[in-house]
């Protein structure tokens, strides 16, 4: 049996349904991101821990020249080492016959009677290698897909420079591969990479490492300390040529999972939190409308013997219904979100089974929150109109009291018509619910911002490093340092326009308490492919002697020009030498550092070496360029720029599409609920007022014009203010999303400023115009009754 | 000194003003439907006259401020006929009627209705923006003695000052017609004298026709005509010899 008073409350709600639909709407934005972010790194959690824990992902990893077998019991040995798996890995390069450009990858290989201790591969499609079989590989799912190989294709592989074919026997996912890219690129490129495995037996002879390995994972043991391990590890390793081990926190496809985990986690705190102060507070300005009106019947309720708790707790639950249907539709609007964020996932990270799945928790705390965003908006409010005594309830409130609203004290007020200075006196006299609708506006405003800045943001990435720092059309990179006359078998490839060698030499730079490993870049100091340019943009020279390093590897390192690094070569014959920092470049692209190749060589102590060269080459032989290149010995990748850019825009497109629309959606609720519930309340509060107006001669759009103002001027208060806080938030999360690898630039542009602007403008616009309508209702006769 | 005339033969009018301003014949509005039907107007006729002074008498119910509503343009009848000067009132649409207030009607409420955001001198120039041929503000403020107080907001104002406003704003346009719902319904009886001695004022020196409606018969007093209305109909008509004073008045 419903209590009476509950009643009232369903029909009180049926009366203000829209407003009660717009609160719970804004609400349900936040909720539905707060429950889509949480779930989300329930989901990406959980399944990566699963993913490790089925499949032994190892905790530190190693890669090095050449070591015999034998040294792994050494390795076991060492203090906090419970598992050793050893293997080999090598570059290889594919001829995929769609594919006009040669692909390139990684091949590991598997162990030959067993199954690996460490990162074991999960199989999707397929068979398993026959134990001492022959001729068969295990493709990453990741690179069959996009090239569209099925298990019993055949594959031609370059390995070690012998061209050979293999039949696929399976498609794997690997834990180590849950990000599977390039090293060092910010997106995976499918279809030119891929990651392989093979018998150790095969790999091994095909490298000559037989009773070898060039790589290593290790477990280990409960409670050991991963730093102390890899200390000794890279002690170990250091005479068999190991360029550094490193844990989990450096492993690259584990980094880009937790870089993802810690966005969200920022998302799902700063965003929930800004749209449920706006709901609160719109819950604030419907309920104390609603007091405000039924301030008699408080009065009678209380005549009639209700307590205060009792008043109290029946208005709190108009709140509550507000925040049920916030949570209700909050949580179907985050599992929606979360289930499409989950396909464009399936874009960038291959679990085994990644699938949304809703955090319980996060749906309770949702409801948690949103009752106490709420009961704070209201409480105070709902008290304080039970606490009147019920004679003085039953007297209509005092007239509302003005005064000149600031801006005409300012001395201009002549200057205003009579209609704008109730617009602002009515604006002044209320500030909270004029900030509220301004802050609601802004918000609306600012996150549209975010995702065209994004956009905007790796167009200028796409430009900025290939066309002007990288000109050429392909790179392509030798298995082996080789002296200079390979570059003249490269000179025979047809349609080359021209060819710069480089040489990039493994290194270890080190400042002060700071060091940092990366591929030093050895160029010709005329070289017009590749150049070097500083913040402003502009071409630098490349100095004859020192290095030059990216601005960021600079912060890094905490070192200034003129500050001499030293840098520990992981290759050759492993000098450690002092250079001069010479320059600071930009790059986006991370880390970088740059030198003239023939220091760079004299360095290493080495003669006139190459490790690949960068061409351009004429359109018209492009096609033959590619088909030549894939049959070329020892080339150990192939970096085509165009294909890298097109897949970087199809990736980010597709991904920048979902954000944008999702936040579409929001700006849109936001900025429509905010002005409707404005506006409804204005039309509520003032309705007697406007009836005046109308009676005394004032047309129906000339009143309407009067609420208009104020909604005018509050929106072009917000709209800058709301750029404002986008720009900040876009720098923010951009700030935030950036890490050492993925270097994306803030760029903002009008065209974004534009669309955020337009959005809003138009969604306000509507919902104001929803709300006019009922002008045509108001009841002149209104103005003849008693006020309320 | 009471005559009591048929409202179409009023002999004592000059020929010049016996054009009527409004003129309503069987004049009905009925609201609602079947058993909730209510008849507010049943069969008005009526013909006001330029400059005269009316005070329409009625018990609370009796239709006076539905017949006022429909004079206003606030509210089209059910059926019958009226026609201020050349405009069908009945058959006016949204745009006519809104210029016909703005234009010619001045209204005076009971509860004053003064916009509260607007001082006093503000919520008169509200009104000379949009009309025709206004008054200064301070002219229409002055002529209600309230000169003094331009720059009051309405919470800073008594009851009797905001309904002067209202007057000053109602009669700043130089309306024709000048419309009041029980001007000092809201008001003790000396600030209602006061409010009466600014409405009289308006109508001797603007020469509106003002109609007052109210229920309280001391106020008859006042008037040219008194018009007795009882169950949506004209129960009566009376012309005063003289008008008295609104000073004059006690009640």
């Amino acid at each position: 049996m419903l209590a009476n008073l509950d009643r009232k409350l369903f029909r009180d709600l049926r009366r203000m349904q829209g407003q009660a639909i717009a609160v719970s709407l804004v609400m349900a934005c936040g909720l539905a991101m707060l429950i889509m972010s949480r779930s989300l790194i329930h989901s990406l959690s959980t399944a990566r821990a699963e993913y490790y824990q089925a499949n032994h992902f190892a905790d530190v990893f190693a890669s090095l020249k050449r070591a015999p077998l034998s040294l792994v019991d050494e390795i076991r040995a060492l203090p906090g080492v419970a598992v050793v798996e050893p293997g080999v890995a090598a570059q290889v390069t594919l001829d995929i016959p769609d594919l006009d450009e040669p692909a390139t990858g990684l091949i590991r290989s598997l162990p030959d009677l067993r199954e690996p201790q460490l990162n074991r591969l999960f199989l999707r499609v397929g068979q398993w290698l026959q134990p001492g079989g022959h001729g068969e590989v295990l493709v990453s799912e990741a690179f069959a897909q996009a090239n569209h190989l099925h298990p019993g294709d055949p594959v031609t592989m370059i390995l070690n420079g012998r061209l050979q074919k293999f039949r696929i026997a399976g498609l794997v996912l690997s834990p180590e591969y849950i990000f599977e890219a390039r090293p060092g690129s910010a997106l995976p490129d499918n279809h030119t990479y891929g990651i392989f495995w093979m018998p150790y037996e095969e790999l091994a002879d095909a490298f000559d490492l037989k009773h070898a390995f060039n790589s290593l994972a290790l477990a280990l043991a409960p409670g050991a300390n991963e730093s102390l391990v890899i200390a000794a590890l890279d002690r170990r390793l250091l005479k068999y040529g190991g360029s550094g081990a490193y844990g989990r926190s450096d492993q690259p496809s584990h980094v880009r999972v937790s870089d993802e985990i810690r966005v969200l986690t920022i998302l799902s705190i700063g965003f929930p939190l800004i749209f449920l102060s706006v709901a609160a507070f719109m819950t604030n300005a419907v309920l104390s409308r609603l007091l405000t009106l039924q301030r008699e019947q408080i009065a009678v309720l209380k005549a009639f013997g209700f307590e205060n708790r009792q008043i109290v707790g029946h208005y709190l639950k108009f709140a509550f219904v507000f925040v049920l249907g916030g949570a209700v539709l909050g949580t179907l609007g985050g599992m929606v979100l979360g289930g499409q964020m989950t396909q464009m996932y399936h874009m960038f990270f291959r679990f085994p089974d990644l699938s949304f799945q809703l955090d319980q928790g996060a749906v309770a705390l949702s409801l948690l929150v949103a009752a106490l965003a709420a009961t704070l908006g209201v409480l105070g409010a709902v008290r304080r109109a039970a606490k009147l005594p019920p004679a003085e309830a039953m007297r209509p409130e005092p007239p509302a009291s003005y005064r000149p609203a600031f801006i005409e004290r300012t001395g201009i007020a002549h200057f205003f018509a009579n209609t704008f200075r109730m617009a602002v006196r009515n604006l002044e006299r209320k500030p909270a619910q004029a900030g509220f609708t301004i802050a609601g506006l802004a918000l609306a405003t600012g996150i549209m911002v975010i995702p065209n800045c994004f956009h905007d943001s790796v167009g200028h990435i796409l430009d900025f490093q290939w066309d002007t720092v990288q000109r050429q059309d392909v790179s392509v990179g030798l298995e082996e340092p080789s002296s200079e006359t390979a570059k003249f078998v490269f000179r025979e490839l047809p349609g080359v326009v021209s060819l710069e060698p480089f040489r990039y030499a493994a290194a270890r730079i080190y400042f002060g308490p700071h060091h940092r490993q990366i591929a030093i870049q050895g160029m010709d100091p005329a070289s017009q492919h590749e150049r070097i340019v500083d913040s402003r943009v502009h071409v630098m020279p490349l100095p004859a002697e020192g290095l030059v390093i990216s601005t960021k590897l600079g912060e890094i390192l905490g070192a200034k020009l003129g500050d001499r690094l030293t840098v520990e070569f992981l290759e050759g014959r492993r000098r450690t030498v002092e250079v001069p920092l010479a320059g600071l470049s930009e790059d986006f692209s991370g880390l970088a550092a740059h030198m003239n190749r023939h220091a760079l060589n004299r360095l290493l102590g080495e003669g006139d070496i190459i490790t690949g060269a960068s061409f351009c080459v004429d359109a018209t032989a492009w096609k033959t360029f590619l088909h030549q290149l894939k049959a070329v010995p020892r080339v150990s990748w192939v970096v085509v720029k165009e294909s890298l850019r097109r897949n970087f825009r199809e990736t980010t497109a597709a991904s920048i599409n979902l954000i944008q629309s999702i936040y579409l959606t929001f700006a849109t609720i936001v900025a429509f609920g905010v002005v409707y519930n404005n506006a409804r309340i204005s039309l509520a509060e003032r309705g007697r007022e406007l009836a005046t107006l109308r009676v005394i001669g004032f047309s129906q759009s000339e009143v309407g014009a009067v609420l208009i103002t104020e909604l005018v001027i509050l929106a072009l208060i917000a709209v800058p203010l709301g750029l404002a806080f986008g720009t900040a938030l876009a720098t923010g999360i951009i700030h935030a999303v950036n890490t050492e690898t993925v270097r994306l630039p803030t760029v903002f542009t009008l065209h974004n400023y534009a669309f955020a602007v337009s959005v809003v403008t138009i969604a306000s616009t509507l919902s104001a115009l929803v709300v006019l309508r009922n002008l045509k209702q108001l009841d002149l006769v209104k103005a003849m009754k008693a006020p309320e | 000194m009471l005559e009591t005339n048929s409202p179409a033969q009023d002999t004592t009018l000059t020929a010049a003003a016996r054009t009527p301003v409004y003129r309503a014949r069987g004049l009905t509005k009925v609201y609602g439907t079947g058993t909730a039907e209510v008849r507010a107007l049943a069969g008005v006729d009526l013909d006001l006259y330029p400059g005269e002074l009316i005070v329409l008498l009625g018990p609370s119910g009796s239709g006076k401020t539905t017949l006022l509503n429909q004079l206003g343009g606030l509210d089209l009848p059910t059926d019958g006929e009226l026609k201020y000067r050349d405009l069908d009132l009945t058959q006016a649409d949204e745009a006519q009627l809104t210029r016909f207030r703005r234009d010619s009607v001045g209204f005076i409420f009971q509860f004053y209705n003064l916009i509260p955001s607007l001082t006093a001198r503000e919520n008169v120039a509200l009104i000379t923006e949009i009309a025709r041929d206004p008054m200064l503000p301070e002219q229409a403020l002055e002529m209600v003695n309230l000169g003094a107080r331009l720059d009051h907001f309405p919470a800073q104002l008594s009851g009797g000052e905001q309904q002067r406003v209202a007057i000053a704003r109602a009669i700043a346009k130089r309306p024709e017609v000048l419309l009041c719902d029980e001007p000092t319904g809201a008001l003790d009886v000396k600030t209602g004298i006061v409010v009466l001695e600014a409405i009289e004022r308006a109508n001797r020196e603007l020469g509106t026709l003002t109609v007052i409606i109210t229920h309280n018969a001391v106020m008859a007093d006042m008037a040219d005509r008194v018009i007795h209305f009882s169950d949506g109909r004209v129960h009566d008509y009376q012309r005063n010899a003289r008008r008295a004073a609104a000073s004059s008045l006690k009640w």
